[in-house]
């Protein structure tokens, strides 16, 4: 590092020289603030000095150019340029000599004078050591392995500490997750490393003799030691900052779309921010500290400013912060936090050297910025259409804004010039100041006068045809002012002209960017916006330039009230973007845990498909994203709704690998031990299971293996129930069969030939032949077992509507009215799901009609309440009792008339009067 | 912390405190450089820079960290100002609200440090004395009041920087040697200090796990 040179320059024999035996000299040098340049200890081999050799170490600036050109005592002439100063010689090539480090005496009357430490004496025919220095800085683990394989003569120290290292990961199979241990214990590795390598002779006889030495000694240590560690130190200290990583990147996620001048950054910095980012951006690909530290010097080294005259000027702390403000933000890194974290407590040898370095200053600018973020004092989320449109609207000058629209408006009644002021830009800014009423007013309007348009033009098209005066559709406002329908003197000519090449907004209209009012309702979130433009027919699948839907705005911006309402309103939630994104990946990207909730769950309600698994333009699943940027909560609602982690982008990567923090890769693992087999049954088996009764046999077997094991253990039926279940909710009716030990094929069979099913004596007959035929292989697997809650695979097939399956179940004595912990029958839930098809079957094979469950509801009940009225038109032709109370008193009736269920209200009451004329 | 046993050096870390604008990278690169304004630097930022100073026999290793003065990134002066030996709040004599941002930057360090930091005042911009609006003897008195020293200044006619800057140098190296005194002297005091304290840290965490 910089600065990294240092000797005691009072005990330089030069000096102490110079200071004690030519004292004159020495004082004359003070009072002229005469430059008096040090050659460094060792460099000289003589210690007998004579009066010219210090003549030729003192340095008087010239008079026209002090601070570049001096002369010596000696009139030679020397000029410094970036920090090499170079002696002119008479004969032969000009001498140079670097400065090492300056150093600026104060003596006891405070009277100021430089030193120069400086690499060889400034005498040409001077006699110096070759005893160069050591490499002075160390900048990569290269470097450092280079310093002790060199100073050491041989790699036998490096050996050493690759086997303290490797025994250390041996003995700490787990490293504690609390960064606090985990620094103390590394310490201690890094201790022993320093003491196995001064074991070695060479190394200790050096760095006895220079400081210098000892100082590089033990940075290369550090970094060798980091270099071999480092895979196993990253996984502890993410785990043990993944609430702040994950937090920082729903903070940078949303803040993606940034621009430089959103952070105030200067113009003239534009130029270099690409390559900085490129280097920064590279941060995480070194494993030591001091590569990493280097990195961010590099990165701010590159973001230099130059003037008009391509100089480079400098650059203040106001300007540098929010450079690399942004090339954080922009870096796509997934933990900063933990390289930051890395970075401060892992760098041994700087510790004891306080704050004082430029390491130091480096990571805490480094820490600066990332608080920053994260304490979200950049200026709320930023707009991308602000990018498009400059506009500062506050709520005041809106007002202003307002009223005079209002009045352009009260004028333009009577000359019929109105929007002037209503340009599309000015609706986007009501609605981002959440202007409902006035936006609603404005629309309205245009969208009136548009029809009126048309109907003019259908009229004139009409009157042109037929030459038929007065129509029934002239009862328009414009029709009104005109003198006559038809007729076209100037004025009305002028009126009606005037009414065509308006082009005041609608909802439909769109921006240069494709955005409609809808997007951007939904970009900032004004739930109450987006209600009322939906209402107004807006296009809640329109899609701008990059193919976002409102949706995808919604999600992006973690509006849950607006994404909820464009779903109810039938906006696709699986259309993607130009990167083939969908909302949910959107939702996940960004960290809105409450949004990738409300898709879910709106999709598993509404039984609409969401393909949790789809994949971008990258390949990469909304699973990848939540294990890349930590989000935990996000992963593990992913999983739960059958995220499969094993899949592989296009960069041939799964959700394992950008897991890089232990509680992440801990929720991707928690599901996987069912869901694992389920996958890989289905991908492979399965498809084996379809065609032909041979391997049918095979995987009957492989049933058989299994039922073995279970019989023993009611986890492993737990196990199996659940995996049952899954395949249940997938609609995989076949892998159900399979994991019950029921012969689905031959299911199969008996529905394709009618004549072979009418063999049976009944369709529950038990008798050994029907038996055979329906193929009821006598298992130990117990149709009814139950998961945790209470529900039986009968539960699931009527939850999901599997006519098909609750079929088969039942064929095989499955409890038609077993009730769950909730109480509910397989009947309630069909109800609940409206499944007409199944509630028909049920209730024909002997399911309880008036059941009821905990909370006293019969299946009627639920219907009323859920206004499923396919499921009611059913319930009802088998004869239900509409006079039962639930647990809060209520009938059926009562339920449908709180909800207003009119339909269901209809059909009870039409019911009920037919009940009692009967 | 200060004193690097090695090298018998003080390592002293100084923040540069203010507003935007009072001209604290000025002040910063006059004392480094001894230049104002220049296009012909030798370093690209002034952010951090660092300088060796030998008073009587004493080394010195001065790190100057320059902080942001925008008002949005007040926040961040915690990080940059910990573990700092001292502390320079540079306001603009003309403009009366970096004066008053000089005020609560003394307020906050003296929370937040108390007096570990040495504190030092420096009103910049003497070169523009005709338009001067912060009273000489209100800026004096008031640097009185919280015992730092006050100094004024001009980067751009090289005043009173170098007396800053070794003031504040020999303020410092005053208080690390006070310290290191006082920690040889002290050590039965803070036994005693201990005692009291330790109870009251068990009471606390029983306290807690009671909960």
């Amino acid at each position: 590092m910089d600065g990294s040179y240092d000797e005691i320059i009072s005990d330089n024999p030069f000096f102490v020289e110079l200071k004690t035996e030519y004292s004159n000299l020495f004082q004359h040098c003070i009072t002229q603030s005469w430059i008096i340049c040090v050659p460094r200890i060792g460099s000289l081999t003589t210690r007998i000095f004579a009066v010219e050799d210090f003549c030729a170490h003192v340095l008087v600036p010239s008079d026209e150019l002090p601070e570049t050109h001096y002369s010596t005592l000696t009139e030679k002439q020397v000029t410094v340029t970036n920090k090499v100063i170079t002696l002119e010689v008479t004969k032969g090539l000009p001498l140079h000599s670097h400065i090492l480090f300056e150093e600026t005496f104060y003596t006891e009357d405070f009277i100021k004078y430089k030193v120069w430490c400086i690499e060889t004496p400034l005498e040409p025919n001077a006699t110096f050591s070759d005893n160069t220095l050591s490499k002075e800085y160390l900048t990569s683990i290269n470097d450092c392995i280079d310093l002790l394989w060199t100073q050491a003569a041989g790699r036998q120290v490096l050996d050493q500490i690759e086997h303290s290292v490797q025994l250390f990961i041996k003995r700490n199979p787990t490293l504690p997750v609390a960064v606090g241990a985990l620094r103390d214990r590394v310490s201690e590795l890094y201790t022993q490393c320093l003491q196995i390598t001064l074991q070695n002779r060479r190394l200790r006889d050096k760095s006895k003799s220079c400081k210098q030495v000892l100082e590089n000694i033990k940075l290369a240590v550090e970094c060798y030691m980091q270099h071999l560690l480092f895979d196993a130190l990253l996984k502890p200290i993410c785990t043990s900052c993944a609430y702040e990583d994950s937090h920082l990147n729903k903070k940078i996620r949303n803040m993606c779309d940034i621009q430089l001048r959103d952070l105030d950054i200067k113009k003239e910095l534009y130029h270099a921010v690409p390559k900085a980012k490129q280097i920064l951006s590279k941060i995480d690909t070194y494993n030591t500290v001091l590569e990493k530290v280097l990195c961010l010097k590099q990165a701010l080294n590159a973001i230099n400013k130059m003037d008009r005259g391509n100089n480079v000027v400098l650059l203040t702390a106001d300007e540098l912060l929010p450079v690399f403000v942004f090339l954080v933000i922009k870096s796509g890194l997934p933990n900063w936090y933990s390289q930051l974290t890395y970075m401060r407590e892992f760098r041994f040898s700087g510790v004891g050297r306080g704050d004082g370095d430029e390491c130091a200053f480096l990571i805490t600018t480094l820490e600066a910025v990332i608080e920053h973020i994260q304490s979200g004092a950049l200026a709320g989320p930023p707009d991308p259409e602000a990018y498009y449109y400059e506009s500062e609207l506050t709520e005041e000058v809106l007002e202003a804004r307002g009223r005079k629209s209002s009045l352009t408006e009260s004028i333009s009644t009577s000359t019929d010039t109105n929007g002037r002021d209503e340009t599309l830009e000015y609706i986007f800014d009501l609605i981002k100041a959440n202007h409902c009423e006035q936006i609603q007013a404005i629309l309205l309007k245009n969208q009136k006068h548009i029809r009126n348009v048309e109907v003019i033009e259908n009229n004139v098209l009409k009157t042109l045809g037929e030459n038929l005066s007065d129509d029934d559709d002239s009862d328009t406002e414009i029709y009104h002012k005109l003198c006559h329908p038809l007729c076209n003197c100037k004025k009305c000519c002028c009126k009606i002209s005037r009414n065509l090449l308006k082009t005041s907004p609608t909802v439909i209209s769109r921006d240069s960017h494709g955005l409609t009012p809808l997007h951007v309702a939904c970009i900032h979130g004004k739930a109450n916006i987006v209600e009322c433009l939906i209402e107004m027919n807006s296009d809640v699948n329109a899609t701008d330039l990059n193919e976002c839907t409102p949706l995808h705005y919604a999600s992006a911006r973690g509006h849950q009230n607006a994404l909820l309402l464009l779903l109810h309103s039938g906006a696709n939630i699986n259309q993607a973007n130009i990167d083939k994104n969908m909302p949910l990946h959107m939702a996940v990207n960004n960290g809105h845990l409450n949004c990738v909730k409300a898709l879910i769950y709106f999709a598993e309600h509404s039984r609409r498909k969401i393909e949790i698994n789809c994949v971008n333009e990258s390949g990469n699943t909304p699973l990848h994203l939540a294990s890349k940027w930590g989000y935990e909560g996000i992963a593990r609602l992913l999983i739960e709704n059958g995220a499969e982690p094993s899949f592989q982008n296009k960069h041939n990567k799964t959700a394992f690998d950008y897991a890089h923090n232990l509680k992440i890769l801990q929720v991707l693992k928690s599901c996987t031990p069912n869901l694992y087999e389920y996958i890989h049954i289905t991908n492979s088996d399965v498809k084996t299971l379809k065609c032909n009764d041979n391997s049918a046999v095979k995987l009957q077997k492989v049933g058989f293996k299994n039922k073995e094991t279970h019989v023993t253990k009611a986890v492993e039926n737990l196990k199996l129930i659940e995996r049952i279940l899954k395949a249940i909710s997938y609609g995989d009716v076949k892998l159900a069969c399979f994991y019950m030990n029921i012969n689905y094929s031959v299911y199969l069979d008996m529905k394709n030939k009618p004549d072979s099913s009418s063999t049976l004596c009944h369709p529950l007959c038990e008798c050994q032949l029907c038996k055979k035929k329906t193929g009821t292989y006598s298992s130990d697997f117990d149709i009814n077992f139950t998961d945790t809650n209470g529900y039986t695979a009968l539960h699931f097939a009527a939850r999901y509507g599997l006519s098909e399956l609750c079929n088969i179940l039942l064929l095989n004595k499955a409890n038609i009215n077993c009730a769950n912990k909730k109480g509910q029958t397989p009947l309630h839930l069909a109800a609940l799901n409206n499944k007409s098809h199944v509630i028909r079957l049920l209730l024909d094979n002997g399911a309880n009609i008036n059941a009821i469950d905990l909370a006293g509801n019969t299946p009627l009940h639920e219907v009323s309440a859920m206004g499923n009225i396919g499921a009611a038109k059913i319930l009802i032709t088998y004869n239900p009792d509409i006079s039962m109370l639930n647990g809060s008193d209520k009938t059926a009736l009562t339920l449908a008339k709180d909800k207003v269920h009119l339909t269901i209200i209809d059909l009870i009451e039409k019911y009920a009067n037919n009940y009692q004329i009967h | 912390m200060a004193t690097n046993v090695a090298s018998g050096a003080h390592n002293f870390k100084v923040v540069l405190l203010g507003e935007g604008c009072v001209g604290k990278t000025s002040l910063l690169l006059r004392y480094i450089e001894d230049k104002f304004n220049d296009k012909h630097l030798t370093t690209l930022q002034a952010t951090f820079l660092n300088k060796r100073l030998n008073i009587n026999g004493k080394r010195i290793n001065l790190s100057i960290w320059d902080t942001a003065g925008q008002e949005k990134f007040h926040a961040l002066g915690p990080i940059y100002y910990r573990n700092s030996n001292g502390a320079i709040l540079v306001y603009d004599i003309t403009d009366e609200d970096s004066f008053g941002k000089v005020k609560n930057w003394v307020k906050e360090l003296k929370k937040m440090l108390g007096s570990d930091i040495v504190l030092t005042i420096a009103g910049n911009k003497i070169d523009l004395e005709h338009e001067r609006t912060v009273p000489l003897e209100e800026a004096e008195s008031y640097a009185n009041m919280v015992g730092a020293k006050h100094f004024y200044t001009s980067a751009k006619l090289n005043q009173g920087v170098e007396d800053l800057f070794l003031d504040l140098t020999k303020e410092m190296l005053n208080k690390s040697e006070q310290t290191s005194q006082m920690d040889v002297s002290r050590t039965s005091q803070v036994l005693v200090v201990d005692d009291e304290l330790t109870p009251v840290q068990t009471s606390c965490c029983s306290g807690s796990k009671s909960n």
